[in-house]
């Protein structure tokens, strides 16, 4: 934030000093042109071939003085800026990064087969997106060839998103009804909700919808009785306040426009799990964590260099220190031998003690003594035989 | 804010150096015009100081000062209206960079997610938008800083104008490029490029392949003897080339005639534009996809077997796979586990259990899968059957 503030403020003084200096440099100009304008008129009207009054050839060396006092002082003024100006360079020099790029090597996404690959990741993400025509012209001017196959789940998916952002429900619960029986195995309430939004669409248009709604929930409501009885309830309890407007009734918040980003997020969840795609485009879930990666490494590294070990860590193997991207971003179980602190490979598996607790089978054999194990947080004594190789 | 402060120094550089660059410009033209208005002065004084002073003359002169006075109005309007343009462009995009920080806040609501992640897929759309300039795909990243409405917050118009530097040079043509190196001659001098010299000595390869050698030397004379002291070597070079044919076999000259050096040529001037803007020679999405791809990369997504990969999990799909090939795995000294049946967080909430076969999943998921299995559970990896009371808890520090 302060990063941010501290440019701004800059800028802000550059704007206004500029303005300032523009503003003045108008006003001063326009004055000495219309004092040359009128010396001149009264100049004129002397008769041609006379001489001028010696009064006259003082005022205008004056005034000569006055223009070269002034337009000096006008391109010296703007010359003063220039401390202005650099001063948001320093600011940015300061407050941000200018050698983002130490930690990464330039290896890695050079080569023409590499580079095809990334534009192809790339065009796979705007195909998620639905912005077909960007894809295209980026596989036309890398000269990519992507498949038909790659688009059409995508387009499919984007339409009905398309016409649940313009609040048209009807594709996406077509789409939901013919694929029911996947839907309820993944346990999802899609088709529910879907049709929960048609029938509040009904009811708010009062009186006159009264009827279709009832008997909309009628011919719909019926099949989700088992998992959804109490929101079944509360929606026909909005009927009780139909005359008064639902707004100001307890069932407000069914009316809240944020079930419609909900439905959005939902049907874009459940389709993407039913099609074994991932629910966010992974080039996003990549760049996102690469954000948040990015500081603590840049940090890291250059702590490293100040205390001259550059030599520990060569970009290859594995980070140098832990990077949390939060919950969502955890695909994997990875366990960490709390003896050696190092994450468990197939050769060096968890094992399971007797008592529950688990080590690597590098610790485990290193802790052994014989055929005898004192497990390290617990009184149990056991035969390091006796552990388990366990699979997360 | 941390990733703001790391990735954004070229959002806001670039603009500050075209800031800085028109302020020199509108200086020169603000002095151009003083000095124009100054020696009309002068010549007024001078005038007067003569034995006789016309009426007429002085009229004229002082017409003369008045249009003077115009020209320096107008012209430092213009050049100070360009400097504002110029840090608005700034002072723009240190907005779009404070809407981020703003949605960062504590309040964490449903619509602040919302945008916090809309700010993030337009980031993504810039660093691709940067990309593509970089990688010479115009088209697409005129299509996609339109669409999503970016032209004012990428260096879109920078990279418009080095393109048409390199369709020059690719028609092997270096009036453009020269001209460019003109423009920023003071910059270039300070980053000691060698980009003119190189030019030059394109167009006396160019001559001698034409076989006009005399011209060839008219050239060197002209434009080479600037350059001697840094360059002495690459001069005796080019020199010595008049001796050879064009069909020499010999180094250094044969890779002198070589019609791919019009392409070093496009490589150098593409890097010393990214110098000359300060820009770093990797663009922040590469940069930012590396990064990524190492803290999410774990051994597993490499695991021979296809079962332990999340098909949530990108760098388990496989050109993401492929990408990350070389990249380091996150480093991890404290145990995260999950549930691969329910994708739940395996702690105190979740107890780990182990089944008979060694395999663990969370107490929650296994509990439904035994209610509606008859107190059953099916190992969903090795499809092996055991009663839910055979499991075994694990306790993992």
């Amino acid at each position: 934030m302060e990063s941010i503030s501290g440019v701004e403020r800059e800028i802000d003084k550059v704007l206004s000093k500029f303005s300032g200096v523009k503003e003045h440099a108008d006003r001063v100009l326009e004055d000495l042109m219309r004092n040359t304008e009128s010396l001149k008129n009264e100049i004129d009207l002397v008769p041609p071939g006379h001489e001028l009054t010696a009064a006259q050839i003082v005022i205008l060396r004056q005034t000569m003085n006055k223009i070269r006092d002034t337009v000096h002082r006008i391109a010296s003024e703007h010359r003063d800026l220039h401390s202005t100006v650099s001063k948001v360079g320093k600011a940015i020099d300061r407050s941000f990064v200018a050698d983002f790029a130490s930690t990464s090597r330039e290896d890695v996404f050079s080569g023409s087969d590499k580079v095809q690959l990334l534009n192809q990741v790339i065009c796979q993400h705007f195909y998620r997106q639905g912005m077909l025509d960007i894809a295209d012209e980026l596989a036309q001017e890398a000269g990519l060839k992507m498949e038909d196959g790659g688009k059409e789940p995508f387009s499919e998916l984007n339409r009905i998103l398309d016409s649940l952002k313009q609040r048209d429900l009807s594709p996406a619960l077509e789409w939901a009804q013919s694929h029911r029986e996947s839907l309820d195995t993944q346990n999802s309430s899609l088709e529910f909700k879907l049709h929960r939004l048609q029938f509040i669409d009904l009811i708010q248009r009062g009186h006159t919808g009264q009827a279709e709604a009832i008997h909309y929930a009628r011919t719909h409501f019926q099949q989700f009785i088992n998992k959804h009885e109490k929101e079944i309830q509360s929606l026909m309890g909005m009927f009780l306040f139909l005359p008064n407007g639902i707004n100001s009734s307890p069932y407000s918040r069914l009316l809240e426009p944020n079930l419609w980003v909900e439905i959005y997020d939902v049907f874009t969840r459940d389709a993407c799990s039913l099609l074994g795609l991932s629910v966010d485009s992974p080039l996003s879930v990549c760049i996102n964590a690469g954000c948040t990666a990015l500081p603590a490494l840049l940090n890291i590294k250059q702590v490293m260099q100040q205390r001259q070990v550059t030599g520990i860590w060569n970009g290859k193997d594995e980070l140098p220190i832990e990077i949390d991207l939060g919950q969502d971003s955890r695909y994997h179980s990875v366990f960490a031998c709390p003896i050696l602190r190092q994450q468990s490979t197939e050769s060096n598996p968890p094992m399971r003690l007797i008592c529950g607790h688990v080590i690597s089978r590098d610790a485990l054999n290193k802790l052994s003594n014989g055929n005898k194990l004192k497990c390290p947080y617990c009184p149990v004594e056991q035969n390091p035989s006796d552990a388990r190789h366990i699979f997360f | 804010m941390a990733d703001v402060r790391s990735l954004e120094y070229p959002t806001l550089k670039v603009p500050y150096e075209l800031l800085n660059k028109k302020f020199r410009a509108a200086q020169k033209h603000v002095d151009r015009e003083v000095s124009h208005v100054q020696a009309a002065a002068l010549e007024l004084e001078r005038v007067l100081h003569g034995d006789i002073v016309g009426a007429s003359d002085i009229s004229r002169l002082l017409g003369g000062m008045v249009e003077k006075l115009q020209v320096l109005k107008r012209k430092a309007d213009e050049s100070i209206s360009e400097e504002l343009e110029a840090a608005y462009v700034c002072k723009r995009r240190l907005e779009h960079l404070r809407e981020h920080a703003a949605s960062n806040g504590p309040v964490t609501s449903s619509s602040t997610t919302g945008t916090v992640n809309l700010w993030r897929k337009r980031r993504l759309d810039r660093m691709l938008v940067e990309y593509f300039l970089r990688r010479g795909y115009y088209g697409a990243a005129t299509r996609l800083a339109h669409r999503s409405d970016l032209r004012d917050l990428t260096n879109i118009d920078v990279f418009l104008i080095s393109r048409e530097v390199e369709q020059s040079l690719a028609q092997h043509e270096t009036s453009k490029c020269l001209e460019w190196c003109y423009d920023n001659r003071s910059k270039l001098r300070k980053l000691k490029s060698t980009m003119e010299f190189n030019l030059r000595i394109q167009e006396f390869v160019e001559l001698v392949k034409a076989d006009k050698r005399m011209d060839a030397v008219r050239h060197a004379r002209k434009y080479f003897t600037i350059f001697e002291d840094e360059q002495l070597q690459d001069v005796q070079h080019c020199m010595a080339l008049l001796a050879f044919p064009t069909n020499t076999e010999l180094s250094p000259y044969k890779e002198l005639l070589d019609g791919s050096r019009w392409e070093r040529l496009i490589e150098q001037f593409r890097q010393d534009n990214y110098r000359l803007f300060q820009l770093a020679s990797q663009s922040v999405f590469t940069v930012a996809l590396q990064a990524g791809l190492s803290a999410l990369k774990t051994p597993q997504c490499y695991s021979n077997s296809r079962d332990s990969r999340n098909p949530s999990c990108p760098v388990c799909q496989d050109s993401f796979n492929e990408l990350a090939q070389p990249l380091p795995f996150a480093h991890c000294s404290q145990s995260r586990l999950v549930c691969t049946i329910s994708g739940l967080p395996l702690n105190e909430h979740n107890l780990p259990m182990m089944l008979p076969n060694g395999y663990v999943y969370g107490e929650k998921a296994l509990e439904q899968m035994a209610n509606e299995n008859n107190s059953q559970i099916i190992c969903p990896k090795t499809k092996e059957v055991y009663p839910f009371k055979k499991l075994e808890k694990v306790f993992v520090m």
